[in-house]
């Protein structure tokens, strides 16, 4: 099968979708597994959305366009949307904010679901109306009461959270949106198809700042980035992740990690964790001098590929690679501290 | 060998396609139709030796027949003299496969940038960011619409689009077959009139639509071709209700 799941770690149990399309969830500390969804064949599905843990219940977006409620003790299922047919693939990672989840869809529709019990609360456009693109692979951002959804062909949508209904600003470029938008303090940050990462505050109908000012990165900016005291942190498919000045798009530093950056870095404390696509991640330490060319503390291979995100947290990466195997990489060890297979023996 | 494919035709398939594509207004469909009358406009010269071959076999049939009724029983003998005529005429009847050949190559290359330039899954638009060109027209049309008319591009065409690929196959071919004269030879043409468009359209239900566009859009360019060329429908006869059989 495939799709790219990343794992999620909630009260010491790991979470992740694995290849062979199921949900699995591994205990961290006895590396054992706890269980795994579903049962039967004829429910597996590609799984590309990374699971969100909220409460007693795991949710996933199934690419044969199903949400699901999974128990987090048993995976047993709590509840399905829809209940009968399916929506459209599910590409992009579910967001959940006070008890909704939300969910774009490839049929090019938001919907907004009740957590607990999977009650449908809205969709946008509405099932008669013309969607909003051809197809939404990527995940909402959530600010305040406002949805924020950016698509293929160009736009940034603003949404009630509310009601789903189109709010009066939206934004449009000439190329398509990559990558799922991320909202700090007032400004988007979104990568795009044009190999360049757009910064554009919500409001306007110019973008803040395109990056790289002069030529165009050398390909897109496929992974949303990351903003942390004023710099984004923005890895690009031709292997270089950049820090920019937040408000004016400046280049700070830059590193070539030489393979594509196809996941979204992750900070734990002073410590940005950053993989490429042939598995290697890197650590850099921000509250160290870092000069043009950042050099990072720590290189470590995991010896399979990455396309899916991941999670970090206490000194420790979970990764899922394409190998169908979850890592887990000490960064003080340098090293895989250990690896489990996702793979179920039939 | 993948890698030299894809250097040498491949991507460069792919990338002019999306760049014809963002041209004409973001229509893959226009892409396609427009990619079809550069090729066909690339494989003239050839185009225009098998026309030539055509019409030069067209106005040998006189004495073909000639020859088919004189040698009918000696089989033998009948090949070896229409291979003199065939050889004083200056015409290769095989000269009418090049350009089919040609074309088996960019089918293939037409297929996989289809494939690879709707990027159905997210592990295609991934594949996607590696195999193009760094023009800013190729990174603008990026993902493309597959919508086309009533078809899904990437999807496999529907039986409008299969009568369509299979009616202007037969007819082109229709108009370069010259009736036989041989009862055998009769029933062999009559077949292989039929199993070319019959395959082509059974082909176009289960490939992309996107490839059976550019067979049907091929198809009518050869038609039209081959009208002006060759001066005429050639064996193509319309025959209105009131006309007798001749």
């Amino acid at each position: 099968m495939g799709g790219w799941s990343g794992p999620v770690v909630h009260d010491g149990i790991i979470y992740v979708g694995s290849r062979d399309g199921r949900v699995v969830a591994i205990n961290a500390s006895s590396r054992e597994q706890q269980w795994q969804w579903p049962d039967t064949d004829a429910l597996r599905s590609l799984v590309y959305t990374t699971p969100k843990v909220l409460g007693d219940l795991v949710y996933v977006g199934t690419y044969s366009g199903l949400v699901y409620a999974l128990t987090i003790d048993r995976g047993a299922e709590r509840w399905v949307y829809p209940r009968t047919g399916s929506i459209g693939a599910i590409v992009g990672t579910p967001v959940v904010v006070n008890e909704t989840i939300y969910i774009s869809s490839s049929d090019g529709r938001v919907y907004a679901l009740d957590t607990t019990f999977g009650d449908f609360k809205w969709t946008w456009p509405p099932l008669a109306e013309k969607p909003l693109a051809e197809k939404l692979w990527t995940s909402p951002a959530v600010k305040g009461d406002t949805l924020y959804v950016s698509t293929f062909d160009g736009h940034i949508y603003a949404l009630s959270a509310e009601t789903g209904e189109l709010l009066d600003w939206s934004f449009e470029a000439e190329a398509g949106f990559a990558s799922s938008p991320v909202i700090d303090e007032d400004t988007i940050y979104v990568g795009s198809f044009d190999r360049h990462l757009y910064a554009v505050k919500i409001g306007s109908d110019e973008p803040m700042w395109k990056f790289p000012q002069e030529e165009p990165a050398a390909n897109w900016f496929w992974a949303s980035p990351i903003v942390d005291e004023g710099i984004v942190y923005a890895g690009c498919l031709d292997g270089k992740l950049y820090a920019i000045e937040a408000k004016t798009g400046e280049k700070i530093w830059e590193f070539d990690a030489e393979s594509p950056i196809v996941s979204s870095p992750v900070l734990i404390d002073n410590l940005l964790v950053v993989t490429d696509e042939s598995g290697t991640v890197y650590v850099f330490n921000l509250g160290a001098e870092i000069g043009d060319e950042a050099v990072p503390l720590k290189t470590i291979s995991i010896g399979a590929d990455v396309k899916s995100a991941f999670w970090a947290q206490e000194g420790l990466v979970y990764i899922r690679g394409e190998d169908n195997q979850l890592y887990v990489v000490d960064i003080d060890k340098g090293e895989v501290s250990w690896k489990v297979s996702l793979t179920i023996e039939e | 060998m993948g890698d030299v494919w894809n250097l040498i035709i491949a991507n460069p398939v792919l990338n002019v396609l999306i760049a014809l594509s963002h041209i004409l207004g973001g229509s893959f469909g226009l892409a396609i139709i427009a990619l079809t009358i550069i090729i066909r406009l690339i494989s003239w010269p050839l185009t225009k030796r098998q026309l030539k071959s055509s019409k030069a076999l067209q106005d040998m049939q006189p004495k073909i027949q000639e020859l088919q009724k004189k040698y009918g029983k000696n089989q033998q003998k009948l090949q070896q003299e229409m291979m003199k005529l065939y050889k004083e005429a200056g015409v290769n009847p095989l000269g009418c496969l090049w350009p089919m050949l040609i074309q088996l190559p960019i089918w293939i290359a037409l297929y996989q940038a289809i494939m690879s330039a709707l990027a159905a899954t997210p592990e295609s638009l991934l594949g996607l960011a590696h195999r193009l060109y760094s023009w800013d027209v190729v990174s603008q049309a990026i993902p493309l619409s597959s919508k086309f008319l009533w078809l899904d591009l990437g999807s496999r065409g529907d039986f409008l689009l299969a009568i369509i690929v299979g009616g202007t196959m037969w007819v082109q071919q229709k108009m370069t077959q010259a009736p036989a004269v041989d009862p055998r030879q009769q029933s062999t043409s009559r077949m292989m009139l039929l199993i070319m468009p019959l395959m082509f359209g059974l082909l176009s239900l289960s490939f992309p639509a996107g490839l059976g566009l550019y067979w049907a859009v091929s198809n009518i360019i050869g038609i039209i071709t081959q009208y002006f060329v060759t001066g005429g429908w050639g064996y193509l006869k319309f025959r209105l209700p009131f006309q007798s059989k001749q």
